[in-house]
């Protein structure tokens, strides 16, 4: 019998028409983009080809380019390696409890994720604020005025505030997706290892999480591309103040396409964007895939 | 002793389940706080202090000046079928992708994972000329299209996530019986995929819903604007009506929270229907 | 013979129909675009008021208008000149760095300035708009750097008189912060107010306000101990706890609320903010304390107190590409002759052109007329917007890292130098 799951006429028709969206509304400006990166084009009027010399200007004499994707990978490192495994765990405990009571507290704990970015930007800029906000306000309550610094406009702290408010904002996402992950593990599956003395600890990790790699993949991709992609939060909070110490690239790429008018240069770093993203990607996938998946 | 330690234990937890509740309602009772205040009293005063004279009116002026009803009913279609076209494309994916057994498989997932790094603001641009072209600028169809295509990877992805754990045994079966493609796909997979399914669609509903550059750049007509701009109608060149754009902000994220708050039953259903495994 | 006539009448009808349509057509619309979102309050709201009664005076025409916030509305300009579909008459900014690319373009249309002589613009105004030559917009209002006070605040922390010189502002400092009051306010999320304030400075250190303009030409150089001078200034300011503690992530509305709502003594911004003491924003007793005073002198400078450093910023341009360009430059010359009155009414703006005090103008606004009657030189444009948008973004960017303390005032003027320098070199 032919195998019907190699039938090239299905498989045209399910893929084609969306891959017909993504070219027309994605491809095509990717076009513009590395062609408007070969000029030296202000967004608008008359522009001259320069080459490569958009990206020989970013290798060589731009620190913060290097900046901007070095806050990125922090922002990444943190996301996948302390926001995750936190949101992981809470969706392990939710799943423990009665259907109600998980119900209402995962409704509760996704709601910064369905409010607008503006609203939360400025509630954190409200709460982080030295002298009104309740962050300061609290510390120097209970006396620790050492501690209440100006978050969002002090060097030494002002990248962490900025990371904090977007994986906080986050959050609902990845507790989501771990959920609905942890709901398609088989009953039977943990039930014959508890069965066979493992402790909660070792069904956790010789089990679930194995099987549920492929989702733990999923979200590990999501939170690499959208770290990379973050840009309202940090255009909002501080807009890469104080100087260019909280710069990341999405806000830069607009910063120089838009507002200094090198919209050239600009779509320079958007091809460097894409280019570094997909590697990231990529690279992330490798690993991922290497990891024993049990099934 | 062991008892102690893990009631002891539970309640630990479960004062950390109420502490982080509180710390994610926040926004809201922070939003709502402020929608009450005057304008003038915003940046400065108290945190969440009720104001003594709340000013029940600036929700008024948000629905009237902020033009609620007409743009909220944009949103609604706008949102509505770029979330229906982008479940349905990305599910028609994500199977080939989790399922079908094609040479450029692979090299297709690559593409698609590719559409979901390319930065909204390069395209904004570009796409005004290219769509120009086809007459979809200014147009909510011009519009549900960028839409749909920013969603698709990410869908498709979760989709292939979720479809790759399922066990192939009914699909196989419901071929052999000799059911058609579409009939397998709709009423054997499709079912057991609805946890991806509501996920898909509840996350390209949010995105879409607070989108906002992106309507700036390709609608100009007033009568075609979307939700967001309601909140930029209360924004004056150099002072801005605070409290009523507050308003108009708990206006706007009601019908997303509603929407979370009546599909969160959903992905319990959807997960118990499949769990119907060997 | 009857159906012949009949047939007639019926053709005549047939053929004057569409005619009788195609006159009822004249209407025509004229498309606008501006960054005035809200339509109820202030500016927006005046602009609805000058657009009713154009209506009015022009039957058949039909007035669309696009407003959107700041950025995204200069983003929306570029995209429209792209592609060629700029609204018929816009509000726009008459800085080199914003206009010049526009009309470099030939994205605007030139207008006559024969007629706008006699309709009362300051001097410079009109000139502000000219390049070339040619005059491409209408200056809407003019824009003073000042200083806000609270007189209540200051009576209440004993101060007597406002400070004159640079050195008494910055001993004010203790003096509020003993009192929990924020000595001073003002945007430096968006750095160019930080940025004025530099070229001030520079200007009471030298006396001599075509330095900055100068250096752009590359005539003299940003690292001439003028300006190290002044970025110092800038920098002992800051350093002193004159304004807010977070002023590098504090926005226009979070300075402009501190000290409306009385949290802060003091507030430096442009005279556009005369509104402070009008309408229902802020509390009448606010309202009723609110003054302002010149920016003061700096110890040992060439300046004086009554260099005042004024600008045009805002203004009204045709497009070049209109099918309406008699209808746009006709709008304008009403917008000229209905705004002063309208915007001075409701003291929403301090316009281009002179206005005749009234008897209810608030005490600020009195002040403000005051300090333009007692100038005796003006700045013209600040050095930030009078070169390519790019010179605008490294300029902003450095003086952000002055003010956050990140580096000293000569690496500062450096920085000024190499940006001045790449965009010279355009």
């Amino acid at each position: 019998m032919v195998d019907p799951f190699r039938n090239r006429t299905v498989i045209a028709c399910l893929m084609l028409p969306g891959l017909a969206v993504l070219a027309f509304a994605l491809l095509v400006p990717l076009g513009f983009s590395v062609h408007f990166s070969l000029t030296d084009s202000a967004g608008f009027g008359a522009y001259q080809y320069v080459g490569l010399d958009n990206y020989r200007s970013i290798f060589t004499d731009d620190p913060v380019f290097w900046r901007s994707l070095r806050n990125v990978l922090l922002l990444i490192a943190v996301t996948v390696l302390v926001q995750n495994p936190i949101a992981f765990l809470l969706a392990a405990i939710l799943a423990r409890l009665s259907a109600r009571v998980s119900r209402v507290l995962r409704t509760i704990y996704f709601v910064p994720a369905v409010l607008s970015l503006v609203i939360v930007a400025r509630m954190w800029v409200d709460i982080f604020n030295p002298t009104f906000g309740a962050l300061d306000k609290g510390l120097r309550a209970v006396g620790l005025d050492a501690l209440a610094v100006s978050w969002l406009s002090d060097p030494r702290t002002a990248l962490g505030a900025v990371i904090w408010i977007i994986t906080w904002q986050g959050f609902g996402w990845a507790l989501l997706f771990y959920y609905a992950g942890l709901m398609t593990v088989p009953r039977e599956l943990e039930e014959a290892a508890r069965v066979d003395g493992a402790s909660w600890f070792q069904v956790y990790t010789r089990v679930v999480i194995p099987y549920l790699v492929p989702v733990i993949s999923t979200v590990v991709v999501i939170d690499v591309i959208s770290s990379m992609k973050q840009m309202e939060l940090i255009y909002l909070t501080t807009a890469g103040a104080p100087g260019q110490l909280t710069q990341f690239l999405a806000v830069y790429l607009y910063q120089k396409a838009f507002v200094a008018g090198e919209y050239g240069y600009g779509n320079a770093i958007s091809v460097l964007f894409v280019i570094i993203s997909v590697t990231l990607t990529v690279l992330v996938q490798r690993v991922l895939r290497a990891l024993p998946d049990e099934k | 002793m062991r008892r102690a330690r893990t009631v002891a234990g539970m309640g630990a937890i479960h004062v950390g389940l109420v502490l982080f509740a509180f710390l994610q309602l926040f926004p809201l009772l922070w939003v709502f706080v402020y929608s009450l205040q005057r304008s003038g009293d915003l940046f400065g005063n108290d945190l969440l202090r009720l104001p003594d004279d709340p000013q029940w009116s600036n929700y008024a002026r948000a629905w009237v000046d902020g033009r609620v009803v007409r743009y909220g009913l944009n949103s609604l279609i706008v949102v509505s079928a770029a979330t229906a076209a982008s479940t349905f494309l990305s599910f028609c994916m994500g199977y080939a992708i989790a399922r079908m057994r094609w040479r450029l498989r692979r090299l297709a997932m690559g593409a698609i994972t590719m559409g979901m790094v390319v930065p909204i603001h390069a395209t904004l641009l570009p796409n005004f000329i290219w769509f120009g072209y086809f007459g979809l600028i200014d147009t909510r169809i011009g519009l549900i299209i960028p839409y749909v295509a920013f969603t698709l990877s990410f869908n498709t992805l979760v989709y292939a996530g979720h479809l790759r754990n399922l066990p192939v045994a009914l699909e196989e079966a419901a071929l052999v019986d000799g059911a058609s493609w579409p009939r397998v796909l709709w009423s054997v997979v499709a079912p057991l995929a609805t946890p991806a399914t509501v996920t898909v669609a509840v996350m390209t509903f949010l995105a879409c819903w607070n989108e906002f550059i992106m309507a700036n750049t390709y609608l100009a007509s007033d009568d075609l604007r979307t939700l967001p701009f309601s909140i930029i109608r209360f924004e004056g060149e150099y002072s801005s009506d605070y409290a009523v754009q507050f308003a108009c902000m708990v206006i706007v994220a009601v019908p997303a929270l509603a929407l979370y708050l009546f599909f969160s039953r959903h992905i319990m259903a959807g997960a118990t229907a499949g769990a119907v495994r060997e | 013979m009857m159906k012949r006539t009949a047939f007639l009448a019926l053709a005549l009808a047939t053929a004057l129909l569409p005619a009788s349509r195609a006159a009822a057509q004249t209407k025509v619309t004229l498309k606008m675009g501006d960054n005035l979102p809200d339509r109820t309050n202030t500016w927006g709201a005046i602009v609805e008021q000058i657009n009713k009664e154009f209506k009015a005076a022009h039957p058949g025409v039909e007035i669309v208008t696009e407003s959107y916030l700041d950025q995204p509305y200069q983003q929306k300009v570029k995209i429209y000149a792209t592609a060629r579909q700029l609204p018929d008459v816009f509000k726009f900014w008459s800085f080199t760095s914003l206009l010049k690319p526009l009309i470099d373009g030939g994205f605007v249309a030139p207008l006559v300035r024969a007629d706008f002589e006699g309709l009362g613009y300051l001097p410079g105004a009109l000139d502000a708009n000219t390049y070339g030559g040619k005059l491409y917009g209408i200056p809407v209002s003019t824009d003073l750097w000042v200083i806000y006070y609270n007189k209540k605040l200051f009576k209440e922390a004993g101060v007597e008189r406002v400070p004159a010189t640079v050195d008494e502002l910055i001993a004010l400092v203790p003096r509020f912060k003993a009192r929990g009051i924020i000595p001073m306010t003002t945007d430096g999320k968006d750095a160019w107010p930080l940025s004025v304030t530099f070229d001030q400075l520079a200007w009471r250190i030298s006396g001599d306000r075509t330095l900055p303009r100068q250096a752009l030409e590359r005539k003299v150089k940003f690292t001439d101990p003028v300006f190290v001078q002044a970025a110092r200034e800038l920098q002992r300011m800051v350093k002193s706890g004159l304004f807010q503690e977070d002023l590098m992530v504090s926005d226009y509305g979070a300075a402009r609320n501190l000290f409306g709502q009385g949290k802060a003594a003091m507030y430096l911004m442009g005279s556009w903010e005369l509104g402070l003491a009008a309408g229902n924003t802020f509390s009448a007793e606010f309202r009723a304390s609110v003054d302002v005073f010149k920016f003061p002198t700096v110890t040992g400078g060439k300046g004086t107190i009554d260099d005042l450093f004024a600008w045009y910023g805002g203004n009204y341009v045709v497009s070049a590409s209109s099918k309406n360009v008699a209808l746009g430059r006709q709008y304008l010359l009403f917008y000229a002759r209905r705004f002063p009155v309208l915007a001075w009414e409701k003291q929403a703006a301090l316009p281009a052109q002179t206005v005749k005090p009234r008897p209810s103008d608030t005490p600020l606004a009195r002040s403000i007329l005051r300090i333009v009657a007692e100038a005796r030189a003006t700045s013209g444009t600040p050095a930030l917007d009078l070169s390519t948008p790019r010179f605008k973004d490294d300029a902003e960017n450095a003086v952000r890292e002055l003010c956050s303390g990140l580096i000293t005032p000569e690496a500062y003027v450096k920085k000024l130098d190499k940006a001045a320098e790449k965009a010279a070199r355009k």
